[in-house]
């Protein structure tokens, strides 16, 4: 089959920076993904119908429809939103990851929900029952436990939002993906250089993967169940 | 105490409470029986608003439980223990018992760790202080429960059935909590099954069945020359 793996091999330091351009996307996205995730479904738990109408909405929304189309929305609609007569330097950077971030805190409000409402509903009596508020009850008995539960699905959420990051080529930010589609472009060597990068992603969905195990096992210490 | 005036309460078609009228004054010690599906857990739950009344009225230390305001100021007069622990899995004993003093309270932790450690005492827990739960017994679990809600410094303590759960050689750990508290003159509502604890502590005993009081009195006369039919027929299985 006669494949060139020297181009592969000497765009080695570009392929470093790309994976670590495409780790700090997802980071970023994610830190996004889990402060929407909470807000989102705390709204879709409340008792008030316009919170939980207005969260169900925007998780229908950023469920039901491809990453791809609400990244182009995301990239158009920032400026136009905020009347930017000119894009800043690097904005794709700001539009890519808020697309992530948004897209992200839909799932995540669903993977908290379900962690939420998998905690023992006399937790919450009990907590109530010593005269804690809601919120009191939430923030102190029932999120921390919700929290170690929700460990391994959000990990999965993690990873799944590594590789998606590969659709930010779209708007020609240089990560991992994009770099070696370039590459590949410039020297003729589409196999060795997409072979290339999914062992970059590989390498990084495992790391992820051994990391959330990690955290697993750390903090469910305390739990012999 | 605690007055309750034609309390009713049901779930979609099923009523489950019909009509309760009671007044329990202070340090009584009131003990509820009756036959599962009776109602006395709910009626026990309408005490703290764990359950919404369909109707009727409740007023605890003076104060009408009808609005949502008032609900939190209740809940921490009336300390509840229930049948299956619900100890905070994610923290120590000590924590346990904390939270909502330091919480809810206000109050400075240095001071609610100090009476944490004497309540831990009371209940003979003071070497667990540092355990997580799922490391105790039930028995053990259960003990902690009573002094996470001895820590608010209830008015009333409200138990539902908390020995069910329990393992019958843990029974007799938590009972004697309990006839502590009640020599102690604490005010208590407990739905139970230990006729023994009843009988030893109770002031007076409710029967319940179908959503009604049926008969109550003091334990002696119940349990030796129960009136009611329904009252006779429970206490023949059931002693």
């Amino acid at each position: 089959m006669g494949l060139n793996w020297n181009a592969a091999i000497e765009s080695i330091p570009v392929l470093n920076r790309a994976a670590l351009l495409t780790l700090e996307l997802t980071a970023g996205a994610v830190a996004i993904g889990v402060v929407i995730g909470l807000i989102m479904a705390l709204g879709r738990l409340s008792k008030i119908t316009i919170l939980r109408g207005a969260a169900i909405t925007y998780i229908d929304f950023f469920r039901g429809t491809p990453l791809l189309v609400q990244i182009f929305l995301v990239y158009f609609l920032i400026p136009k939103l905020l009347h930017w007569q000119e894009l800043p330097d690097n904005y794709q950077y700001i539009a890519g990851i808020a697309a992530m971030g948004l897209n992200s805190g839909a799932y995540i409000a669903e993977i908290f929900r379900a962690g939420i409402q998998s905690i023992d509903r006399g937790q919450t009596e009990a907590a109530r029952s010593l005269g804690m508020t809601h919120s009191q009850a939430m923030r102190h008995v029932i999120l921390p436990q919700a929290f170690k539960r929700v460990i391994p699905p959000l990990g999965n959420e993690f990873i799944a939002l590594l590789k998606d990051s590969s659709l930010l080529s779209i708007i020609a930010i240089e990560e991992l993906f994009y770099s070696s589609k370039i590459i590949a472009g410039r020297t003729f060597q589409p196999i060795p250089m997409y072979i290339a990068a999914a062992l970059y992603y590989l390498v990084m969905t495992q790391l992820i993967s051994q990391w959330v195990a990690y955290m697993e096992r750390r903090l469910g210490k305390n739990d012999l169940r | 105490m605690i007055y309750v005036k034609n309390l009713h309460k049901s779930y979609g078609k099923l009523e489950v409470l019909k009509g309760i009228d009671c007044h329990i004054r202070e340090k009584e010690v009131v003990v509820v029986i009756g036959p599962s599906g009776s109602g006395k857990s709910t009626f026990l739950r309408c005490l703290n608003k764990l359950e919404e009344p369909t109707k009727g009225e409740i007023i605890i230390d003076g104060i009408p439980l009808n609005s949502e305001v008032n609900v939190n100021a209740i809940r921490r007069e009336v300390g509840m223990v229930f049948q299956r622990f619900n100890l905070f899995p994610h923290m120590t004993a000590i924590q346990n018992i904390t939270l909502a003093p330091v919480i809810v309270r206000n109050m400075n932790k240095a001071e609610a760790e100090k009476i944490a450690m004497e309540l831990l005492a009371k209940v003979g827990l003071s070497d667990k202080a540092h355990e997580y739960p799922d490391h105790l017994s039930g028995g053990q679990q259960q003990r902690i429960a009573i002094a996470r809600a001895l820590a608010m410094k209830p008015k009333v303590m409200l138990f539902d059935e908390t020995t069910s759960a329990l393992d019958p050689e843990m029974v007799g750990e938590v009972l004697a909590v309990m006839k502590d508290l009640a020599r102690e003159g604490m005010t208590m509502v407990a739905v139970t099954h230990e006729m023994g604890f009843a009988r030893e502590v109770g002031d007076r005993v409710i029967f319940m069945d179908e959503g009604i009081i049926m008969e109550e009195g003091e334990p002696d006369e119940v349990f030796s020359n129960p009136k009611n039919s329904r009252t006779q027929a429970f206490l023949s299985k059931i002693l």
